[in-house]
């Protein structure tokens, strides 16, 4: 027998055991495979993230009821949602509950409408227009580094301790990212979108209405979201500082009689409040811009 | 009739010196013509095109459109692009009626005209869809219905096949002859398929690099022959679509050369 011979009769071998080995389609469940992927992967994340809320939980726990931590320092998670209960039903520092939080809510909302109505033209005439550009970059670019509790005193010195002050710096403090993502928002605009519309006919206003500002818009919801983070922190320094209503308020006068489970109801409120506005920020998002991603 | 005469294009370079991107292009489309532009990168089809669409101004030269010079882009030269430009906030129906939208025609007129050019292109059952829910090759579909709702005179498509893979691409030359059959536009069209062009075109111009210009003209007439027989393999097979085919390769190859001699 030669050696081609031998060599192919190990071919017909391996060939024969290739086809036993395929599995029957009936009777085997196929093993499902797909691409390793790197980095995280595909697996959902909730239980883990469950899991990790309800160790930090009982860590808490542990620590505050076994003394561990000194009680001033650390109340129980029992002893806050005792004083959440009391607060809720008989207020903290001369006013309701709702009180306060209305407060901060209007505040921040009042602040967030002024800085939205501003920004976004002022943002989309600084990605359109060079003067416009030119001369809004140089304040903007100067004051938005700055943190906004640097100029607070200023702000009170001019506008009184009243709200005019708080207001006028949550706006500022929200108009800069308001502005920056919408004048972004115009500069990533694909210049064929815009031949494409002006080869169909459009006029300078409709090129704007129907292509400049929507394509902008997820980017401005982007910048908008940013500007209520920021918003939550200017605004709850500002209360620690001036004010005789709001959650800030509530915190700080409650860490001056050193009830840190007051403390921790209102650092719960104002992360409740914040959950529930990027959430609403989401489902603005997924509601006026589904398309996100997707092209 | 699109008249281009003796257009010129420079730009600056980076580096400071100028580089001609058009020289002395002389070229008319005939109503009813079907102008395909054939040449490899660079050799200032887009620019040509650009120009015609009224995105670039020209260096020196003239373009005019029945008599009337070309100078901003406009619903009379309806533009489809390479990559698909369609908002992805609305929908195909809406995305069809864009220009006339923009022309202030009555919503519920021109719906119907929409629905009409959807169907033309044999869209007819994604009225509702999004953009993004397409396909690449229907979403030129589209594109081309868009940029056929205002009426306009003369089609400049600027390799609206080039992203499409082959078998896409026969069926949407099919459908183009017989959209250009049916409305009786000027078109001009830009390729690097030699095949596509000698499919698509009543004239087919070669166009070489730096600076551009056209180095050939040929008329060929295989697209009436597939607007009435409707057989796309018995055309390219035709013995005179291959030599003809051979002698636009060697053109363009030469050209190439010539290019690489000069670096």
């Amino acid at each position: 027998m030669t050696d081609l011979a031998a060599q192919l009769s190990v071919l017909q071998s391996i060939d024969a055991s290739a086809t036993v080995m395929l599995p029957d389609p009936k009777t085997a469940t196929p093993k499902l495979v797909k691409m390793r992927s790197f980095g995280m992967g595909e697996g959902s994340t909730v239980f883990i993230s469950v899991a990790t809320g309800i160790a930090i939980l009982s860590l808490w726990w542990l620590l505050a009821q076994t003394g561990w931590v000194p009680h001033l320092f650390l109340p129980t998670p029992s002893e806050v949602l005792l004083q959440a209960q009391s607060i809720w039903d008989d207020g903290y520092a001369n006013a309701t509950l709702w009180e306060h939080v209305s407060a901060s809510l209007a505040r921040i909302l009042t602040a967030a409408a002024i800085a939205v109505l501003l920004g976004i033209p002022v943002g989309l005439l600084m990605g359109l227009n060079r003067w416009a550009k030119g001369v809004l970059d140089t304040p903007i670019e100067f004051y938005w580094p700055l943190p906004p509790l640097a100029y607070l005193p200023l702000m009170i010195i001019w506008l009184g301790i009243g709200e005019a002050s708080k207001i006028t710096l949550l706006t500022l403090a929200m108009f800069a990212p308001i502005v920056l993502s919408a004048q972004a928002g115009v500069r990533a605009l694909p210049l064929e979108r815009v031949n494409a519309a002006l080869s169909l006919g459009a006029t300078r206003w409709q090129l704007f209405g129907a292509v400049v500002l929507p394509s902008a818009l997820p980017e401005i919801l982007t910048g908008i979201r940013i500007a209520l983070g920021v918003g939550w922190g200017t605004l709850v320094a500002a209360e620690l500082i001036a004010a005789n209503r709001g959650i800030g308020f509530m915190i700080m006068s409650a860490s001056h009689f050193l009830a840190t489970d007051a403390v921790f109801v209102g650092i719960g409120v104002i992360a409740l409040c914040a959950f529930s506005f990027t959430l609403g920020m989401r489902l603005l998002e997924g509601w006026l811009v589904p398309w996100k991603g997707k092209n | 009739m699109l008249k281009v005469d003796n257009a010129s294009v420079f730009f600056a370079a980076r580096n400071g010196q100028t580089v001609q991107a058009l020289d002395r292009v002389s070229l008319d489309i005939p109503n009813g013509g079907f102008v395909v532009a054939l040449g490899t990168s660079g050799c200032g089809k887009s620019t040509l095109l650009n120009a015609m669409a009224g995105f670039l101004p020209l260096s020196s030269g003239s373009i005019t459109l029945d008599g009337a010079p070309v100078s901003k882009p406009g619903a009379e030269r309806g533009v489809v692009f390479q990559r698909d430009t369609l908002l992805p906030w609305k929908s195909v129906l809406d995305n069809v009626s864009l220009g006339l939208q923009f022309a202030g025609m009555p919503r519920k007129e021109r719906d119907a005209r929409a629905h009409e050019l959807l169907r033309l292109v044999g869209l007819q059952d994604f009225a509702k869809s999004s953009p993004y829910e397409l396909s690449g090759g229907m979403r030129q579909r589209v594109g081309l219905a868009r940029a056929l709702a205002p009426d306009p005179k003369i089609l400049l498509m600027d390799e609206p096949f080039g992203a499409l893979d082959s078998m896409t691409r026969e069926q949407m030359q099919e459908l183009l002859v017989s959209v250009w059959a049916r409305t009786g536009k000027q078109v001009f069209f830009i390729t690097h398929s030699i095949e596509e062009a000698l499919f698509l075109g009543t004239q087919v111009i070669v166009m070489s690099p730096r600076p551009g210009r056209i180095v050939a003209r040929f008329d060929v007439d295989f697209v009436r022959r597939f607007a009435a027989e409707r057989d796309a393999r018995a055309i390219k097979t035709l013995p005179a679509f291959a030599e003809l085919r051979e002698e636009i390769r060697a053109i363009v190859h030469q050209t190439e050369d010539q290019e690489a001699a000069t670096i």
